[in-house]
């Protein structure tokens, strides 16, 4: 190895050290994530209507390798319905520490109710607080359970340590 | 006959159907319309096959090939629905070509037309017939880009079933069962071409075995309205197992999720309920889950029920005994107990050194026949006498019965099982109503299907056999006993001498004529008087094995109730004698009151120590029907807290005695079954075997009985279970709450109207009632359902007591 291989070498030391630095300060600043990253599911609802996608048909637990998933459906009250159509969710349950965010949930679902997003901070003390309910996790809901705790004892907004991206189908899906 | 299916060459018997030597060749052709047991008919055009033949020429000679020399195949013009086809000598059934497999896939493409495929919230998902057989024989495409048919998707056709009009095919399959099966024509198809729906004119669906539609329906449109929507069909734990129910001890599979049951379905048992349950069988479950049972034993202190450990409470209940002689506890199972709490229950007495052990409700008469008929038998019987309300008491003898009005023979299993299309089955066949006659008190269900009715005085079983036995005899009969027949005496001649010649002739005895001792026997002489098998309905499932294991008390002063005044201590299992408050104050003079049971009931609100019970669900055991048919019963996981059955108990209590017991679990008290009887009950087929006991216990009846009273009130047999019924919201809302029928002339009497709410003290029981006005009860005599508390049989209620919608009213006598 000769003086000059070093160089070389300390040379491209050199050059990185001038240029922008790709760490990101988290979580003051905020992380840029793949779009496609799967992270916290998301149930989501018509926009139009307002009525939850989720008709409860459990193929997403019947979809999940981890047993994650548990639902619970019930009729629909005609004249006041949670979803469209006659069958809703009155449970559905994830246990995000079960979870391994393979997506195949999302994949079976007949309705594209649920959908993974992008929110990954989902550490949290107890185990039961792993277990993400509807209320968790209908559009609208930011952050994790520990994320809104946290807020809620501050008097905060809750801060998400990503970029809350424009996701079109978090919308609605175009068929 | 000699079948060639896709060059497999079969022996089939004639008569057989080309759908099922297809399948016997181990092949398989998609179908929707046939039933195993139900007439096929070719209504969905799915089981499509080319078929051809060899033909004779005038000689009766095989026409020839000319290039093979072997006999010339004559195709059908067009494919042939291989369930009405029937196998002729030399066919040849071909499944495979590109024309079947063609007509197939047109098939699926047009029965889905206007289906929805709304797979993803119907219940049938997961389990559909059409959703398997559209995959498979489907190729995925459809050409129809037209709206589909728009039409109601939730029509309640009755509390317990719901039907989506627009998930229907047409495969006329309940049509046919209601017409068929129980013979109710309830359902029929309205309109015609592709607005053709299913409908009823009836409020709701007036028949006792309309759950059944919801098996047999290949798609989601009929749907148990219990079970809607409670959980995917791969989500469920199935569990085949037997129903406790009744005493015929149907086939059933029990889904559970979560802990919870959500369903009953029937299952295939050839041999006993092939493959329907009655309505109460299927929708009886619900009270299991409800929220209101006990999971923890219980002891009292201070005046205070406290939950306690299944050590503790047997401890304390190991020291109340101390003081006492063994031989002053009493000990009383429900009749559908297993074979192996009864050992417990046994073994339980034989440590303490009492004879005061008993179940109930036990009729006065002996359960075990001297020449017992099978269900088999029954079904292909060519006379048969019912005496008692048996729809009621076990709804699977109503159709095994109705079974051999038709005269079809069950048929032989093929490789595959039972035949998918038996073609000696017709729709609307002839029935042959002469050969069934059916006595009751009161006009019952089965009397629309029999050729003769007798109409006996209630409480008259017993004068009602005599009076036969005397004309079987020849004898001239006296005008009592003409008045005890309840019909003319040509008919009751016609019947004698029909059962006599009969060649397979079955005496069907209900619970109201074993209810009474010299009823029983009466029946029974007259069972030998005329040369027919017997069929003696129990109460309750296991009564038979119950009495056949000897779980009898040592003398009949001890038979329950008697045993409720005599005992000093008390174990009560299932059962809740404290409904009559004048039992509920001599239980309270008890040293020492256990109460085994799922629910605070009376009995159990005066206990000294409460013990959580399995439902017969969740229990594993053994049950032995109403023709000796041992059956096995298998848990379901169902979350009952920290609930035992009596072996449990039995072992608890053994463990505080300082003694290991016999009972104390399952597989200890199957161990002393199998020294007894010879049968390892480990071992058991799902379908049961009927063994040939060594030992045939002699009927040992022990029941001290009271003597024959009159009664305005007749307990009778009720399908629905009228203990639970208020925890049955389902069944309880179909059935209308426990009825009491009234005659309309009574009822004007007592200035009631159909549909009141009353209260009334019969027997000694409150009980609580919805009162029905109906022709079919004679003048003079109401019925209420039995409890078990308060087996069938004629009582007096005091009409002083009556009390309709909380208002007393003034009753005149």
């Amino acid at each position: 190895m000769s003086v000059l291989d070093i160089a070389k070498g300390m040379g491209v030391t050199l050059g990185h050290l001038f240029k922008r630095p790709y760490t990101v300060s988290y979580p003051e600043q905020r992380v840029d994530i793949e779009p496609r990253f799967r992270g916290r599911h998301h149930l989501l609802r018509h926009p139009d209507t307002g009525l939850e996608k989720c008709i409860g048909c459990s193929l997403c637990a019947a979809a999940c390798p981890a047993y994650a998933i548990y639902v619970e459906a019930a009729e629909n009250d005609p004249d006041d319905p949670v979803s469209a159509g006659e069958r809703y969710a009155k449970i559905y349950e994830i246990n995000m520490l079960r979870c391994i965010f393979c997506g195949f949930c999302e994949e079976a679902c007949p309705t594209g109710a649920v959908v993974l997003g992008h929110e990954f901070e989902l550490a949290d003390f107890r185990y039961q607080d792993f277990v993400y309910g509807k209320e968790d996790m209908l559009v609208g809901t930011t952050g994790s359970k520990w994320q809104r705790r946290e807020a809620a004892a501050k008097g905060k907004e809750v801060r998400i340590g990503v970029e809350p991206a424009p996701r079109p189908e978090l919308e609605g899906v175009d068929y | 006959m000699k079948v060639v299916v896709n060059d497999i060459e079969l022996d089939l018997a004639p008569g057989t159907s080309a759908i099922d030597a297809v399948f016997a060749a181990g092949d398989d052709v998609p179908y929707f319309c046939s039933q195993e047991y139900m007439s096929p008919i070719g209504a969905c055009r799915m089981c499509l096959a080319r078929v051809g033949s060899p033909r004779k020429d005038r000689d009766g000679n095989w026409i020839l090939d000319e290039e093979t020399g072997e006999p010339k195949i004559f195709w059908f013009p067009n494919l042939m629905a291989t369930c009405t086809t029937q196998v002729t000598e030399g066919m040849v059934i071909d499944t495979r070509s590109e024309a079947v497999k063609n007509a197939q896939n047109s098939m699926v493409e047009f029965t889905l037309i206007n289906h929805p495929l709304d797979c993803p919230v119907c219940d049938k998902g997961g389990a559909c017939e059409l959703q398997d057989r559209a995959y498979e024989y489907g190729d995925g495409l459809s050409r129809f880009e037209f709206d589909k048919r728009r039409s109601e998707k939730h029509h309640e056709l009755s509390e317990l079933i719901t039907l989506d009009r627009e998930r229907c095919i047409h495969c006329k399959r309940c049509v046919r069962f209601f017409e068929e099966v129980p013979g109710d024509e309830v359902l029929d198809f309205i309109e015609r071409g592709s607005h053709t729906y299913i409908g009823t004119v009836d409020a709701g669906l007036p028949s006792n075995f309309s759950g059944n539609i919801t098996d047999i329906c290949p798609v989601g449109a009929l749907l148990d309205a219990s079970s809607r929507f409670r959980g995917r069909n791969w989500e469920y734990d199935h569990t085949r197992t037997t129903s406790m129910d009744d005493a015929t001890g149907s086939a059933v599979i029990v889904d559970a999720r979560t802990g919870r049951i959500e369903r009953v379905k029937a299952a295939l048992n050839p041999d006993v309920n092939k493959t329907w349950i009655d309505d109460g069988t299927r929708f009886g479950h619900e009270y299991v889950d409800s929220p209101d049972r006990l999971t923890r034993p219980m002891v009292r202190r201070n005046g205070e029920l406290q939950p306690v450990t299944w050590p503790e409470a047997a401890a304390y209940v190991a020291e109340r005994l101390k003081g006492l002689s063994g031989k002053d506890v009493g000990i009383v199972l429900r009749a559908d107990s297993t074979l192996e709490e009864g050992v417990a229950a046994l073994a339980l007495a034989e440590k303490l050194g009492t004879g005061q052990v008993d179940h109930a409700p036990r009729p006065a008469g002996s359960l075990l026949p001297s020449r017992p008929a099978t269900l088999t038998d029954l079904a292909t019987a060519d006379a048969i006498f019912v005496v008692g309300d048996v729809t009621e008491e076990a709804g699977i003898l109503d159709l095994r019965i109705k079974d051999a009005l038709k005269g079809v023979t069950p048929p032989e299993l093929l490789p595959h099982g039972v035949p998918i299309a038996d073609l000696r089955l017709k729709e609307r066949m002839p029935r042959r109503a002469e050969i069934l006659t059916v006595a009751a008190p009161y006009r019952v269900d089965l009397m629309r299907h029999a050729g003769a009715s007798h109409l006996y005085p209630a409480g008259g079983e017993a004068e009602l056999f005599r009076a036969l036995t005397a004309l079987a005899g020849g004898g001239q009969l006296t005008d009592e006993q003409r008045a005890a027949l309840g019909a003319d005496e040509a008919a009751a001649r016609q019947l004698v001498d029909r059962l006599r010649s009969a060649s397979d002739g079955v005496l069907v005895v209900g619970g109201f004529a074993l209810a009474r001792r010299e009823a029983a026997e009466a029946a029974r002489a007259f069972a030998r008087a005329v040369g027919v098998k017997e069929l003696l309905v129990g109460p309750m499932a296991n009564s038979h094995g119950l009495e056949l294991l000897g779980v009898l008390p040592s003398h009949e002063r001890y038979a329950f109730p008697g045993m409720l005044q005599e005992a000093k201590a008390l174990i009560v299992s299932h059962l809740d004698p404290a409904k009559d408050p004048d039992v509920a104050a001599s239980l309270k003079e008890r040293e020492l009151l256990v109460v085994h049971d799922m629910f605070l009931t009376e009995t159990a609100r005066l206990a000294d120590v409460v013990l959580p019970a399995r439902s017969v669900y969740e229990k594993d055991g053994t049950v032995v029907n109403l023709e000796g048919r041992f059956l096995p019963v298998r848990a379901a996981p169902v979350e009952a807290g920290q609930a035992e059955d009596f072996t449990g108990v039995v072992r608890y209590l053994g463990e505080a005695l300082g003694e290991r017991l016999e009972g104390r679990s399952v597989r200890s008290a199957r161990r002393v079954l199998k020294r007894r009887l010879e049968l390892d009950l480990a071992e058991l087929p799902d379908n049961g075997v009927i063994p040939r006991l060594k030992a045939r216990p002699a009927p040992k009846v022990t029941t001290r009985e009271a003597p024959a009273a009159g009664g305005n009130v007749l307990i009778a047999p009720s399908m629905a279970r009228v203990e639970y019924l208020h925890r049955n919201p389902h069944l309880n809302a179909a059935v209308g709450g426990p009825k009491l029928s009234v005659n309309p002339a009574d009822a004007e009497g007592l200035g009631v109207m159909d549909g009141a709410e009353v209260r009334l003290r019969v027997g000694g029981v409150w009980r609580d009632a919805v009162v029905r006005v109906t022709e079919a009860v004679p003048a003079g005599l109401m019925t209420l359902p039995a409890l078990p508390e308060q087996g069938v049989g004629l009582v007096q209620a005091d009409l002083g007591s009556l009390v309709v919608d909380q208002v007393r009213l003034e009753v005149a006598s």
